[in-house]
């Protein structure tokens, strides 16, 4: 098997854009990684775009408006794991020697999509569902037990949401540029009990592309190769087995196996994006993926570990709670993001000296498992 | 009066006071699930029988949804209901504006009218917090 390195990312501004469909918002990724790769679009031999609500084949359409056709391009569909599903099949064609350049996309319009405005009507056979469950009530059933178990207040977890959106206004691709406090996220209006509209990421379009080659290959394009250390893939397990609703199984196996296959632990982390899709998503994320042990987490956001100038900075682009989540592209936004950071191009939210990264994103509702889908790629320069 | 009917298939029995959910105990290991299936989901093994769940369980966690939905009128309080067989079961909680939910309460196995199809009265089970004591 052959190392893998990262040799170009790019990303739009993430927001709502009812005026750009899909394929333009893919396109303009796709071009901007192309660029920062310093490759012509006619290099590229292979090509994965993950995607939710855009319909059929847009990879296609997204890689035919910059002048890719006649490739073998993939289409890929897993929920918020989208985008990075998309990084770990390209992961594994330049590692098995299949081919030697390729283009991995991530995008998602939600304000263009038939989808957008409606009510989400659950999927016909899904009985949790039709009894009234939906994605902030799953998650919110979550923070009611996780804040009662373990005495956890509202007001730490919005601390979240307060870190994410002040790491955002320093992100130029962020869809929220705006600081928040712990009053105007607890006095947001309830979604579902004790989830608040300021502890929930926003709906977001937007797209990111990143471009995979062999390591060995990397010094004919880039000074600054990113290797992929770990990509570790895997879906959910049945609900039954899952013991306790407030510590992600699923996270937890996914993040052991991708330390083992880089040979890193957690220690060795210096800076993170995970799967904020609510402000105590990350402190639950935080003792899955080894950061501390269960109950130290509060104390590890309280004392500014994951702040930027802490020992793990953790969502320096302001994860999905600021810059947003634009399900399929989310997964390789945070990979744009991570391989910035390794780069020493992250601007004013950069981490001093940062080695080793880490990505995270989770997510598909399934009756009867834990989630759909969860991945996890550890970086390093 | 209109028709009642249940709002799915083999997912309980009976009715009101009288009525249990369906669940499946597979003989091979032991496992309980809700809803029944064919296999079980821990072994695959096809030898299940079907049991009558407890209606009486914990409350594991709630939330009071205040968003839109299908059927329901917000806010409406869904939650899990950890039964004594080790099965959690996903449902609507209603009496939660008469007797405030917290972790760990009594809850009680009730069926009732989940909403109106046409003319018909939709029927499932819903949880109610215990009222007696729990028992």
């Amino acid at each position: 098997m052959r190392d893998v390195a990262i040799i170009g990312v790019g990303s739009t501004v993430m927001g709502k854009f009812p005026e750009s469909l899909p394929y333009e918002l893919g396109a303009e990724a796709a071009r901007a990684a192309i660029q920062d790769a310093g490759i012509s679009p006619g290099d590229l031999q292979f090509a994965y775009c993950a995607n939710l609500y855009g319909g059929m084949v847009i990879g296609q359409a997204v890689l035919g408006e910059i002048g890719i056709t006649d490739i073998e391009l993939t289409n890929i569909e897993n929920a918020c794991t989208g985008g990075a599903t998309a990084v770990r099949k390209a992961w594994w064609d330049i590692a098995s020697g299949l081919y030697d350049i390729g283009i991995a996309v991530g995008v998602e319009s939600i304000t263009t999509s038939p989808m957008a405005g409606k009510l989400i009507t659950p999927a016909k056979g899904d009985i949790t569902g039709e009894l009234g469950m939906n994605m902030v009530a799953r998650f919110a059933l979550s923070q009611r037990r996780y804040m009662d178990m373990f005495n956890i207040s509202l007001e730490q977890i919005a601390q979240v949401s307060v870190k994410n959106h002040r790491n955002g206004c320093m992100n130029p691709y962020s869809q929220y540029r705006k600081e928040l406090t712990i009053e105007e996220i607890l006095n947001s209006r309830p979604i579902c009990e004790p989830i608040t509209l300021l502890q929930c990421c926003p709906s977001t379009d937007g797209a990111a592309a990143a471009i995979l080659v062999p390591l060995d290959l990397a010094g004919k394009y880039t000074s600054q190769p990113v290797t992929i250390a770990a990509s570790v893939l895997k879906s959910g397990d049945y609900a039954f087995r899952w013991e306790d609703m407030t510590f992600s199984d699923m996270t937890s196996k996914c993040a052991n196996s991708a330390y083992e296959m880089a040979g890193l632990g957690p220690e060795d982390v210096n800076v993170c994006e995970l799967h904020d899709a609510f402000a105590m998503n990350e402190l639950q994320h935080y003792v899955e993926l080894g950061f501390c042990k269960r109950g130290e987490e509060v104390r590890l956001l309280e004392d500014g570990v994951t702040e930027l100038g802490g020992k793990i900075p953790v969502n320096t682009s302001g994860g999905l709670l600021s810059k947003g989540h634009p399900v399929s592209a989310s997964g390789v936004a945070q990979i744009a993001e991570l391989v910035w950071q390794l780069r020493g191009q992250a601007g004013e939210r950069q981490v001093a000296g940062a080695k080793v990264a880490l990505a995270h994103v989770i997510g598909g509702e399934v009756t009867g498992l834990e989630s759909g889908a969860v991945a996890v790629h550890i970086l390093k320069r | 009066m209109k028709t009642r009917v249940p709002f799915r298939e083999g997912l309980f029995q009976g009715s009101d006071e009288e009525g249990s959910l369906l669940g499946a105990r597979c003989r091979q290991c032991g496992q309980i699930i809700f809803p029944g299936r064919e296999a079980c989901l821990n072994c695959l093994g096809h030898d299940l029988e079907s049991i009558c769940l407890s209606r009486n369980g914990k409350l594991y966690t709630y939330t009071i949804v205040h968003m839109p939905s299908e059927h329901f009128t917000p806010p409406y309080a869904v939650g899990w209901i950890e039964l004594p067989e080790g099965v959690r079961v996903f449902s609507q909680i209603r009496g939660w504006q008469e007797y405030p939910l917290e972790i760990g309460m009594d809850m009680t196995l009730h069926f009732e009218k989940l909403w109106d199809e046409e003319e018909k009265e939709v029927v499932g089970y819903v949880f109610r917090p215990s009222t007696n004591g729990g028992a």
